[in-house]
């Protein structure tokens, strides 16, 4: 029995209207500033939250310099201590994680289902705009002395408003993104053949768009409130305590629910076999995000962290990661397993969320971390490491479909060793010092924590940003024009392979054949 | 094997992707949450204020429950004219659709009205905590009945230039979709603040 089949001409005339290829490629400044091209709006994307984020990893390696001698080194003034502490939180997540995850989704969901387009382009085009807009905003409310301790009002007020934007713009995009999965799908490619990682971005923007709009409600009383007198929330210093839910577990597990989905499919790929229980794949993607819910804690802060609902979801968060890592297991066990960077990379990030959901359950524990500790920092930043190696290696994998060339093996497969190394040295003694000391989190304190494990935490830094370094330049080749490049250079199982390298503005040449299992480029190859 | 395969009937006709639905279902969903995080805000700053001994809404300051039930009976109206206009656009009558279209609009309108006078019999100063909240909950809520209101009358003008019709209405059930969840949420609120207070 043929796994695929010519689709009947009535479904390209029944989808024409949200599947209609664009004539004329734009070219120029306006292939870039006026392009609803999933593609183009996510290397956008890509770019500028990685040169957002990397000046958040330095201020990180700062804080942790400053933090190795509290006493004598001043690098910090005690008046911006405060501002550059909640730069680099909040930063680190809608400058820098959020965006890459979503940036590297644009590209790679609709290649995956096989979409001529995202859903929604002139949207997608806008979230994009509208976060970078809001991001220059909130980095110049800081440098008007605004943000959360800042003395000028109006710059704090600009900081609610340019938050507000941002996250509203990173809804819009995830309301493309979950809709293109859910409504864009190709002939056959039912949702239980979805690829791993398109159902995970699936999975984190429903989460997204559940839980950030209630960030936004949030920024709208904040608003309110200080621009008439702040009588709710005390003091400027106060705004960042009400937001802190959104920069740890559990809501900081959704940034990294895409984790687990590029892990399921580029291990596949990688050991050259199916996944087997897919279902259960699915599934422990599924929960992971559900249990990432915590829209219920807004606003909260103290001791409703060390409620029994919040720690049954810390302990319970780090199955779901387990159960991938089974799977991986089981994908060696089966298949003939090849060394790639993507591999690598996959790995790196899952162990990395491993280290953070075990974190946050060992943290959750209240006889041995107590509310408000700096170990949830350290669970947070572990979320958020995952989600850039992950995203940096979702780069690096599907680099023929987001650059111009395939990307550096051998450098590809030193960078997310180097980010593993470096992401341990910076989670762990946050854990720690969060158990044996009484470091805050949320506030630059040093004193309370372990100050020798600080140059640990500096040694990780550098070594997160020479990953990243390592990361960029194996990256490098994707900005060259190649010939000959391969549509599919792993051998891969997902539709994405099917698209010429690099994609062109309607992503396939021709018809697609209608899909009949998880991994049609398998069938076909055993077909012929 | 290729055989057997071309011998196979052609597959059925898919369904036409409802891009618009789904999407306006997700930023419903969302609209929805932003308004339900509001309200508990609200319930929680009610709660902390009251367990201390203290009084929720400031002296001389009350909300008048007259214009809230009036604002959600109107609400709930046009819950019942946007199902008309859905359903008439459906049995292709386009004269009873348009006529359900603009009473729901002119409803959306009057909730407008209603709230905006409830505002100026509430003598409540945005400047204290229960005001900030007030104001941020329903004026949120006002914001979602504008938005609403545009994509309802967008969709009746597309349905006045033939573009939806019969079995393929939607454009025109996704915006009911949202007003839907509009009046669901208008429910939250005024249970929380108009019943409750």
């Amino acid at each position: 029995m043929a796994v695929t089949e010519t689709p009947p001409e009535t479904v390209a005339a029944a989808s024409e209207p949200a599947l209609a290829a664009p004539r004329a490629e734009p070219r120029g400044l306006a292939a870039v500033l006026g392009s609803g091209d999933h593609k183009v709006i996510g290397r956008l994307f890509i770019i500028t939250s990685l040169a957002f984020g990397l000046p958040m990893i330095v201020l990180g390696g700062l804080f942790a310099v400053e933090g190795t001698q509290p006493a004598t080194l001043d690098v910090f003034s005690r008046d911006t201590v405060f501002q550059f502490f909640t730069l680099f939180r909040v930063g680190g997540v809608f400058l820098l994680a959020l965006p890459l995850v979503i940036g590297v989704a644009m590209v790679v969901v609709p290649l995956q289902v096989g979409a001529r387009a995202i859903a929604f382009p002139r949207a997608a085009a806008a979230s994009y705009w509208g976060w970078l807009m809001g991001s220059a905003l909130l980095v110049a409310s800081y440098l008007m002395n605004g943000g959360p301790g800042g003395g000028r009002a109006s710059g704090v007020n600009l900081w609610i408003a340019a938050l507000g934007l941002i996250t509203v713009a990173l809804l819009v995009a995830a309301v493309s993104l979950a809709t293109t999965v859910l409504a864009l799908r190709t002939t056959g490619l039912t949702l239980d053949r979805t690829p791993l990682f398109a159902w995970s971005v699936a999975v984190a923007a429903i989460l997204w768009i559940l839980t950030l709009p209630v960030l936004v409600g949030l920024l709208v009383v904040m608003y309110v409130d200080h621009r008439h007198g702040g009588s709710s929330f005390g003091s400027n210093a106060g705004l960042y305590g009400q937001l802190a839910w959104v920069l740890r577990n559990p809501q900081i597990y959704t940034v990294a629910v895409p984790v687990l989905g590029f892990a399921g499919d580029v291990l596949a790929t990688t050991a050259r076999t199916r996944i087997a229980p897919r279902f259960a794949a699915q599934g422990a993607i599924g929960a992971f995000g559900i249990l990432g819910f915590g829209a219920f804690l807004a606003g909260a802060t103290g001791e409703i962290y060390k409620e029994w609902l919040v720690i049954a979801l810390a302990l319970v968060a780090v199955l779901p990661v387990l159960a991938i890592l089974g799977l991986a297991g089981d994908l060696f066990r089966r298949g003939s397993f090849r060394l790639t960077a993507g591999a690598l990379y996959a790995t790196s990030a899952l162990l990395v969320l491993l280290l953070g959901t075990l974190s946050g359950a060992v943290a959750s524990i209240p006889a041995w971390s107590p509310a408000g500790s700096i170990a949830d920092i350290g669970v947070g930043h572990a979320a958020v490491l995952a989600a850039v190696i992950a995203s940096l290696g979702g780069v690096h994998w599907w680099a023929t479909k987001i650059g111009l060339q395939p990307a550096n093996e051998a450098l590809g497969r030193l960078a997310p060793l180097v980010l593993l190394l470096g992401s341990a040295a910076i989670v762990i003694p946050d854990v720690v010092s969060g158990i044996f000391g009484d470091g805050p989190e949320l506030a630059p304190d040093w004193t309370g924590g372990i100050e020798g494990l600080n140059v640990v935490v500096v040694v990780g830094t550098v070594l997160v940003l020479l990953g990243i370094l390592a990361a960029a330049a194996s990256l490098l080749p994707l900005l060259k024009a190649g010939t000959d490049v391969p549509a599919d250079p792993w051998e891969g199982q997902t539709l994405e392979w099917l698209a010429p390298s690099p994609p062109p503005l309607a992503n396939f040449e021709g018809d697609l054949a209608v899909v009949t299992s998880a991994e049609p480029l398998v069938d076909l190859s055993e077909e012929n | 094997m290729a055989d057997a395969a071309l011998a196979l009937p052609p597959a059925p006709q898919p369904a036409r992707p409802r891009v618009l639905l789904v999407g306006t279902a997700l930023v419903a969903a969302g609209a929805f949450m932003a308004i339900v995080g509001l309200v508990g805000v609200y319930i929680s700053a009610r709660t902390n204020a009251l367990a201390t001994g203290g009084t929720w809404l400031p002296a001389g300051s009350s909300i008048p429950l007259t214009p809230g039930n009036m604002a959600f009976a109107t609400m709930l109206l046009s819950g019942v004219s946007m199902w008309w206009a859905v359903d008439a656009v459906g049995k292709n009558d386009r004269q009873m659709a348009y006529l359900a279209l603009a009473l729901t609009i002119f409803f959306g309108i009057a909730v407008i009205n209603a709230t905006s006078f409830l505002y100026s019999q509430m003598d409540l100063a945005v400047s204290s905590t229960p005001g900030v909240l007030i104001f941020a909950v329903t004026g949120a809520h006002l914001a979602m009945i504008i938005l609403g209101l545009v994509y309802a009358a967008v969709m009746t003008f597309r349905t006045l230039g033939g573009e939806y019709h019969g079995r393929d209405r939607e454009g025109l059930t996704a915006a009911a979709l949202f007003w839907y969840v509009t009046i669901a949420a208008h429910a939250v609120i005024w249970l929380a603040i108009y019943v409750t207070k």
